[in-house]
Formats: structure tokens, C-alpha cells, sequence
């Protein structure tokens, strides 16, 4: 449904510096696909979109959607002939008109001019599908966070279009709101059965929402996949540390055997880990571990890859009890446990590791 | 943001017609001057058969005694004594009612800025009617409570009385550029200084006076530029008192005495009074953006301060009441009471004087009714150019990335740099020299005065600047073309700056006199203008009826709008 090719486009900052905004894109988005382009601020996300958009003229690539080139060397098709909605960052619903007019706008400027009925209808179905029918004569200023983002999904998909495009949908949401709009929105868009592009600097929205997620970091894709995929095996440490609150420990890989086997010895010298992984000895690597595939207790585990440490902090959660845990040689990590049987302050603990729930990168 | 070449037809073609219109307005008229400079002889037009390409008006200008014995030193000491004393009176205003805990304080806003309301003509007609030496009401008030003789004391016709007039003109002007920069001082600003352990002392020498400096220092440029420009005090004051300034030496040189119009002359004296203006507004171009550089550092949503002025409060409302009164409260009285009594003290009058005579004598004059269609055909017409113009160019300058746009910045920025009687004169050059029919009809006026877009411009960039650019983007991707989303979107979340635009210019119009009494044809007349002719030709109930009305026209124009307008133009 959609196609990047190679897609770059640069900026001048303010004191002269070329920014590549995005450095040779490449990804394609299958029919009611919902693909999300997830990264921190500044990674070139939203330059993205708004290049399928058409708000951005790219340097370099192609564009297609459908089966429609809308731009590439030759070819720049304005923004308005594109077959797209968005729902902007801001939700940029007009102040000045009302819910059902700020809808009925793509309507009532698409030619050849629809009839006032058609429009009507159309309208009203959109704003029940959004949950919004009983408040269309309601004026625009006078709209909470959440309707806002309604109105402005309504707004974006009442003209059919072939790709609806997402601009951080819910960041101007607050949490509590956040979590019922995602769920709300991820809803809608399979109920429609819509394209869906959207971009998002929060992985818990990149990973619930998408069927398929890039990460990107510096103008460039750093890895793609579905979200399982790429939660559970981050291509480098940037992707790693990006997805979820992840603990890092430095070590050597001090020997390998012939199945593979590595035991690597932690930076401080005093603990050992036996895992799997295809880097030679005396190579440094980072070991990554979620602080929810650790497991905590006063008795050593059974087997060997465990550290023993001491319990510097502990954050209760409602549902769950987060331990900050030193394990000495300066380094800490975080675990996450049931709330059930909490253990205190001060207590000597043993951090368990499953060899399987670890990744690891070396390091140059 | 939107390429010039993603841009659909008519788009291009509305924003071309826009560009154009702006250069047609301002830069031809100009071009025509520069060239009217280097043609000769004198009483040709400058592309008059027998006219040729001539030094003699730059030579002439360089070798009369008169610029440097006469018109420089009284420029100077009329400019510099205007400035410092609105500025002074303008401060002290704006303080008080911005930064005080002064009673009263929206009213006392809008009593002052009374007086830039209503054409400078009216204000100086009641100016020599209270201040004249022979039989000016405060004079006859004065030598009656003190005993005195003779003429005077005061005595409108001097160097002093003109400085007075024209400072008690401009302070309204003043007062609204500070009183934007005063309101703009986050009160954190200085509280984080005394937080840091700073004496109030070291607080606004070190962070009050840096902060404001700039703000204070722009409507500083600003006025210098704008009294150099005035010219309806120094024709009605200065002429009589022998006071010669530059903008009124050019209208001397296209209406001498005794001879043909000199056009040569008049424009070879324009250029360096169009280069003085460009350098100030250069300057002032410079201060602005770092003082909007300091303004934007602040947050919104603060509380301002007041000073208490306890025993001062009396002191303050006494020079307030005195401000009210010589610029707009006596000027008025002094204009009502002619026009129905003469010219008698209102405690010497009787019933028998009182007489609607001036009024009817009015009504009766074709001249009247013209004047009044066409002071508000000009000042409509042309405040609806502006704003159109003002709207597309503040687009283009906000919103697009034409390379052009910092040029069409400047262009419009010009206009404030343009004496009204040099753009006078290069419009009645560039007219006369293009046989089109338009020189000596209300037409001509109509495309003189549009030369002002600044005003509107900045109005439409600031306004644009606080429209959510995803408003606009969120219409194109609904499928909507640029001029849609102008019509649809822009224009409508827009109108209240365009409407603060429009009116502003309208009273500008309303007010103008320099244009149309350089452009001045019997069918082209305007009330300001037939004023002056009523004063000049000793009519003075006549000239009192005709500013009584022009003040009961204004008014309430300008108090239905007054809301938006004082807004908007602080915004500004």
C-alpha cells in the first residue's frame, strides 16, 4: 500500500549546519498493515511523514501509495491530490467551526462537490464510529484532550483515503487517558481496516499499536520487525535500551566452547555468566537484561548464572515491587517482581538469569 | 513548509498579484523619485519631452545657503525638542497606567490616546485657537487672572509652541510602543534578582534597564523617524512662526510662491531624507528583533506588579488631567463652542451669539459633502488594499520559503520610512508623467495612501506566527487547494487581526492630509483638506464646524472597535 525507496532529506540548522533528517529510508507498508516508525525525538520519524504526506519535498527516494508514485525525481504530487488523512501532533482541529464541520471539511473541498445529504450522512457515521455523534454541534474550543483526538481521527478518515497517517497521536493525551485512547484507537483502526502509518517516540504505544515497528535512530532505521521481534531480540544496544528499561552489564567473554557456550566474567571480576553467544573470547560485550526476566530471592538459585548483591532500593508499583539490587563493581540492576512477599531494604539477595531472556552485543 | 513550486495555479497567481501590487505601491512611485532627481530642467517632468538627464538638483541642493542655515539647524532642534518631550510625556504615562496602582486605569487608556484619533489639521486649528498669542483662550485666561498686557504670554507660533504642539500629538503614540514594552517585563525577571540576593538598586541596573533597554530604545528610532516625517503642525504652526523644516520645504518647492513647480528640486531634497529613513529604520529594525528576542525568553501568564504610588496619587491624576486637557478635552471645547459662539470667551458670551450659521454655511458647500464621501471612499478603499496586501505578503513572509521574502520584508517595512509628502510626490510624479486618466481624481489618493502595508503586514505575520502551522497542513491534507485553505481556514481564524488591520488604516486615511493636499484637485478633496482651506481663507466658525463634525464622525467609529484595536495594535 505504501512504499519508501531510499527516501533522504536534509535541513540547514540555524547556524548553518546540514541535519541529514533521514539518511536512506527504505520500507513498505502492506494493506491494512498498521506500521509505526518508532525512535527518540530528532531521529527523523516525523520528516518521514510528513514526506508520505506530501508537507515535505524529500531530496532523494520514491514514494509510492497504491499504486501511485507521488514522489520521486520527477514527480512532487502536492499534498492536497494525495490520498491520505492525518491526525497531526497537536490535533490542529479548527477554533473557528464546530465538531461536524471540522469533519465535513474534507468533504465539502473535494471535487467534483459531493451532495449536502451525502455529506451529512458521512459525517454522522464517522462521528458514531468515533463515539462522538451526540456532540456534533459542539464548538471546537470546547473540547477535552480526548475528543480533540477524536474529532481530528474522524476529520482524518472521513474521506476514505487510501493511507492514514498518525503524527504521535496520543503524546498531548494525559496517562490515564493515554492508555483507554490507545486501546480505543488500536480498535478502530482494525475495525476499519484501514493503512495505517504512524510515528511515536513511546514503545509501549509503538509495540501494542503496530503490526510492524522500525526503529529509528539518527535518519536511519536501526532494525524492523513485528513488536515481539524486536522486543525480544534488539538488534544492538541502542534498540535495547530504547524498548523498555533495560539493565547493562559490561564483561569479557573469557572462554567459548564447541556448542556455542561463552562464559563471561562481569566488569568488577568477582561474578561469571554462562550464556550463549557467537563472540570470540577476549571480546567486550554489553549483556542486556529486562528487569522482568530476572528473577529475586534469599536462596542461590540452582543453577549457575546468578549474582548475589543487596537490595539499595525498592519502589512499590500496586501490581508489582520494583528492586534496585547492588551487585557490586558499581553496577546495579533493577528487577521486577511480584508485589506478593516483598523483601526489605538492606537484604542480601540472589538476582536469577535465564540464559534464554538475554541479549547480547560486543563491543568494538 | 510549502514551496513556492508545490504550490497549485492560483495560488502563484494571487500571491503574484499580491507581490506585484506591494512593489507597484511603493517601489514605482519611489523609482520615480530617484530619477525625478537627475532630470532636468526643473519645471519638467522628468520624462517630458525637452527634460534630460541632469546633476543641477544635487548641485543646487549642495550649494543653497538656505538647507544649512535655515532648514538643517530648525529640523534638528523641532525633531530633538518633540522627541524628548513626547518621550518624556509618553514614559511617564505609560508608567503610570501600565505599572501603577493608578485609579482608573482603562479609562485614563483611552482618553490619551484620543488625540492620534483625529487628523492633525483639527488638533491645530484648536492649538492656535486656545494658544494664539492675540486672542487664544488660555491667553485671554492668563492676562485676566495675572493682570498682564499685550500679547501672550504664550505664544503657539514659535519654535517652542510648535515643539509643544507636535509633542502633545505624537505622546499617544509613544505612550501605546512603551506601554507594550512595560506590560511585556515578566515581574519574575526582577523578583528572580532579588531572590539572587540583589539590592533593588543592583536589580535595575542590572537586569530592569538591560531588559527594557532595547523595547524602550526602538519607539525611541521610531519617533525620531516619525516626527522628521510630520508635516501638517509645520505647515499650519511652523509656516506662520517662519519655521522651515525639511518635509515642508519639499511641499515649498512644489508650490513656491511665485513660480512653476520645481520637481526636480523637490525630489533631489527627498533623497536625503529617504536615506535618514532608511538608516533609522534599519536600526530600529535591529533593536525590535532583539527586543522580541527578550520578549519571547519570558513566559506568559504573569501577574503584573504595581508600584502603590500612595501620596503621589494626586500628583500623577494632576498630570494626566493636564495631558487630557491640552491634547484632547479644551482642543474639543474650544472647536464646539467656536463653531456655534465665534470666536468670543465662553464667559463673555451671550444667547445672542450663539448661532448655527457655520453649520448651515457647511451643508451648503459641495465641497462638504464631496470631502466627506471622499475621505471615507480613500480611507475604506485603500485600508481594504492594504489589508489584502498586508495579509498575502505577511503569508508569504511567514509561512513560505521564496527566496524573496526577507526583500518583500523590507518593501513593506519601507513605508514607515516614506514621508507622506515625498510618497506624495513620487506617486504625483510617476501620475502625471503616465497619461492614464488617475492624476487629480479620488483614484490617485486611493492607490497614494496604500502605500502603508507595514502596519497591516506585521499585523498579519504576528497573527499568522500564532496560527498552529498543523491548522493549515491539517486542510491541505484533507484535500483542500491553497486557496481553499486561505479562504476556508486562514482567513476566518485571521479576521480579528485583519479587522484590528483594517481599522487602523482606516483611521490612518481618515487622518491623512499631507497626501491629499499634495495630490489636491477640486474633485478629489478630503475634509482634512478643506479644512486647512476654511482656516487659511479666515473662516474660523466654519473651520471649528467642519473639525466638530470630523471628531463626531471619528469617535464612535473608533469606540465601537476600540476593543479589538487597542489589542491588536499592542500586539503589535
Amino acid at each position: 500500500m505504501l512504499t519508501v525507496n531510499n527516501l533522504a532529506k536534509s535541513f540547514a540548522a540555524p547556524d548553518g549546519v546540514v541535519v541529514r533528517a533521514v539518511d536512506g529510508v527504505s520500507f513498505a507498508v502492506a494493506p491494512a498493515q498498521c506500521y509505526a516508525l518508532l525512535g527518540p525525538s530528532g531521529c527523523g520519524k516525523t520528516t518521514i511523514l510528513r514526506c508520505v504526506a506530501g508537507l515535505e519535498q524529500p531530496e532523494r527516494g520514491s514514494i509510492t501509495i497504491g499504486r501511485r508514485v507521488v514522489s520521486d525525481e520527477d514527480v512532487f504530487v502536492p499534498v492536497h491530490e494525495r490520498s491520505i488523512g492525518m491526525v497531526f501532533q497537536s490535533y490542529a482541529i479548527w477554533p473557528h467551526v464546530d465538531v461536524f464541520d471540522n469533519v465535513a471539511y474534507p468533504l465539502a473541498v473535494a471535487r467534483p462537490r459531493l451532495a449536502r445529504s451525502e455529506i451529512e450522512k458521512r459525517v454522522m457515521d464517522v462521528l458514531a464510529l468515533v463515539g462522538m455523534a451526540s456532540m456534533a454541534r459542539r464548538p471546537a474550543p470546547h473540547l477535552s484532550g480526548g475528543q480533540q483526538q477524536r474529532v481530528a481521527l474522524a476529520r482524518a478518515i472521513v474521506r476514505r483515503p487510501g493511507l492514514l497517517l498518525l503524527d504521535e497521536p496520543l503524546s498531548n493525551l494525559d496517562a490515564t487517558l493515554r492508555d483507554s485512547m490507545r486501546r480505543e484507537l488500536a480498535a478502530l483502526i482494525r475495525q476499519i481496516g484501514i493503512t495505517a502509518l504512524f510515528v511515536t517516540h513511546d514503545q509501549v504505544e509503538a509495540l501494542s499499536l503496530a503490526d510492524r515497528v522500525a526503529v529509528m535512530e539518527q535518519g536511519r532505521i536501526v532494525q524492523e520487525g513485528t513488536p515481539p521481534d524486536i522486543y525480544d531480540r534488539p538488534a544492538n544496544l541502542f534498540v535495547a535500551r530504547f524498548l523498555g528499561a533495560a539493565n547493562v552489564l559490561s564483561g569479557v567473554v573469557a572462554e567459548r566452547d564447541c556448542q556455542g557456550r561463552v562464559r563471561i566474567a562481569l566488569a568488577g571480576g568477582q561474578h561469571h555468566l554462562t550464556l550463549v553467544a557467537e563472540h570470540r573470547p577476549g571480546t567486550n560485550v554489553d549483556v542486556v537484561l529486562r528487569p522482568e526476566n530476572l528473577t529475586i530471592g534469599t536462596a542461590a538459585p540452582d543453577h549457575r548464572n546468578a549474582i548475589p548483591g543487596r537490595i539499595s532500593a525498592r519502589a512499590f508499583q500496586g501490581n508489582s515491587i520494583e528492586y534496585e539490587v547492588d551487585v557490586g563493581g558499581n553496577s546495579s540492576l533493577r528487577v521486577l517482581a511480584p508485589a506478593r512477599g516483598g523483601l526489605d531494604r538492606g537484604a542480601p539477595v540472589w538476582i536469577g538469569i535465564d540464559p534464554r531472556r538475554v541479549a547480547i552485543f560486543g563491543r568494538p | 513548509m510549502p514551496r513556492v513550486d508545490n504550490l497549485d495555479v492560483a495560488a502563484k497567481a494571487v500571491l503574484a498579484v499580491g507581490v506585484a501590487g506591494a512593489i507597484y505601491l511603493i517601489a514605482v512611485p519611489l523609482a520615480m523619485l530617484l530619477l525625478a532627481a537627475f532630470r532636468g530642467p526643473a519645471d519638467l517632468l522628468p520624462f517630458e519631452p525637452g527634460a534630460r538627464w541632469t546633476f543641477e538638483h544635487i548641485r543646487a541642493l549642495f550649494a543653497d545657503p538656505i538647507i544649512v542655515t535655515r532648514i538643517l539647524p530648525d529640523t534638528f532642534v523641532f525633531v530633538a525638542g518633540t522627541v524628548a518631550l513626547a518621550f518624556a510625556l509618553g514614559f511617564g504615562l505609560a508608567w503610570l497606567i501600565e505599572r501603577t496602582d493608578l485609579p482608573g486605569r482603562e479609562v485614563w487608556f483611552s482618553l490619551v490616546l484620543l488625540p492620534l484619533l483625529v487628523p492633525t489639521p483639527v488638533l491645530a486649528i484648536a492649538w492656535i485657537f486656545l494658544m494664539g498669542p492675540n486672542a487664544g483662550w488660555l491667553n485671554l485666561v492668563l492676562r485676566a487672572a495675572f493682570d498682564l498686557q499685550g500679547e501672550g504670554p504664550i505664544n503657539v507660533f514659535t519654535m517652542g509652541g510648535l515643539i509643544l504642539c507636535q509633542a502633545l500629538a505624537s505622546t499617544p503614540f509613544v505612550f501605546l510602543l512603551l506601554g507594550a514594552t512595560l506590560r511585556a517585563m515578566d515581574p519574575a525577571l526582577e523578583e528572580a534578582s532579588g531572590a539572587s540576593g540583589a539590592s533593588p538598586w543592583t536589580t535595575f541596573r542590572r537586569v530592569t534597564l538591560p531588559v527594557l533597554l532595547p523595547g524602550v530604545l526602538a519607539p525611541l528610532v521610531l519617533v525620531t523617524l516619525i516626527t522628521a516625517e510630520q508635516f501638517e503642525l509645520p505647515l499650519i504652526i511652523g509656516l506662520p512662526a517662519k519655521i522651515n523644516v525639511f518635509s515642508y520645504r519639499i511641499y515649498f518647492e512644489l508650490n513656491p510662491l511665485s513660480s512653476l513647480p520645481n520637481y526636480g528640486a523637490a525630489a533631489a531634497l527627498s533623497l536625503p531624507f529617504v536615506v535618514l529613513g532608511m538608516l533609522l529604520l534599519i536600526l530600529y529594525n535591529r533593536l525590535i528583533a532583539r527586543a522580541e528576542s527578550f520578549a519571547t525568553m519570558t513566559g506568559r501568564g504573569y501577574r503584573q506588579r504595581r508600584l502603590a504610588l500612595g501620596a503621589w496619587r494626586l500628583p500623577a491624576l494632576v498630570l494626566l488631567t493636564l495631558y487630557v486637557a491640552l491634547a484632547a478635552a479644551l482642543p474639543a471645547a474650544v472647536l464646539l463652542w467656536t463653531s456655534l459662539f465665534g470666536y468670543t470667551l465662553p464667559l463673555s458670551a451671550t444667547a445672542a451669539d450663539f448661532s448655527l450659521e457655520a453649520y448651515r454655511q457647511l451643508f451648503a458647500n459641495r465641497a462638504f459633502w464631496l470631502g466627506l464621501r471622499n475621505t471615507f471612499l480613500v480611507a475604506i478603499a485603500s485600508a481594504l488594499i492594504v489589508t489584502v496586501l498586508g495579509m498575502l505578503l505577511g503569508w508569504i513572509i511567514s509561512r513560505s520559503q521564496i527566496r524573496l521574502r526577507h526583500a518583500l520584508d523590507f518593501v513593506s517595512v519601507l513605508s514607515v520610512g516614506i514621508p507622506a509628502v515625498i510618497a506624495g510626490l513620487g506617486v504625483m510624479l510617476f501620475y502625471l508623467s503616465l497619461p492614464i486618466g488617475v492624476y487629480g481624481t479620488v483614484a490617485i489618493l486611493i492607490i497614494a495612501y496604500s502605500y502603508r502595508f507595514a502596519t497591516t503586514t506585521r499585523l498579519a505575520r504576528a497573527g499568522f506566527l500564532q496560527i498552529h502551522k498543523e491548522l493549515e497542513e491539517a486542510s491541505a491534507a484533507s484535500g483542500a487547494r491553497w486557496l481553499a485553505t486561505m479562504r476556508r481556514v486562514l482567513v476566518p481564524l485571521m479576521l480579528p487581526a485583519l479587522a484590528a488591520g483594517f481599522i487602523l488604516l482606516f483611521i490612518v486615511g481618515v487622518r491623512e492630509f499631507t497626501i491629499p493636499l499634495v495630490l489636491y484637485s477640486p474633485d478629489n478633496v478630503v475634509l482634512s483638506v478643506l479644512l486647512w482651506q476654511l482656516f487659511q481663507s479666515g473662516q474660523p466658525a466654519a473651520s471649528a464646524a467642519l473639525a466638530s463634525i470630523i471628531i463626531a464622525v471619528v469617535l464612535p467609529v473608533v469606540f465601537l472597535a476600540r476593543r479589538t484595536l487597542v489589542r491588536r495594535s499592542l500586539v503589535d
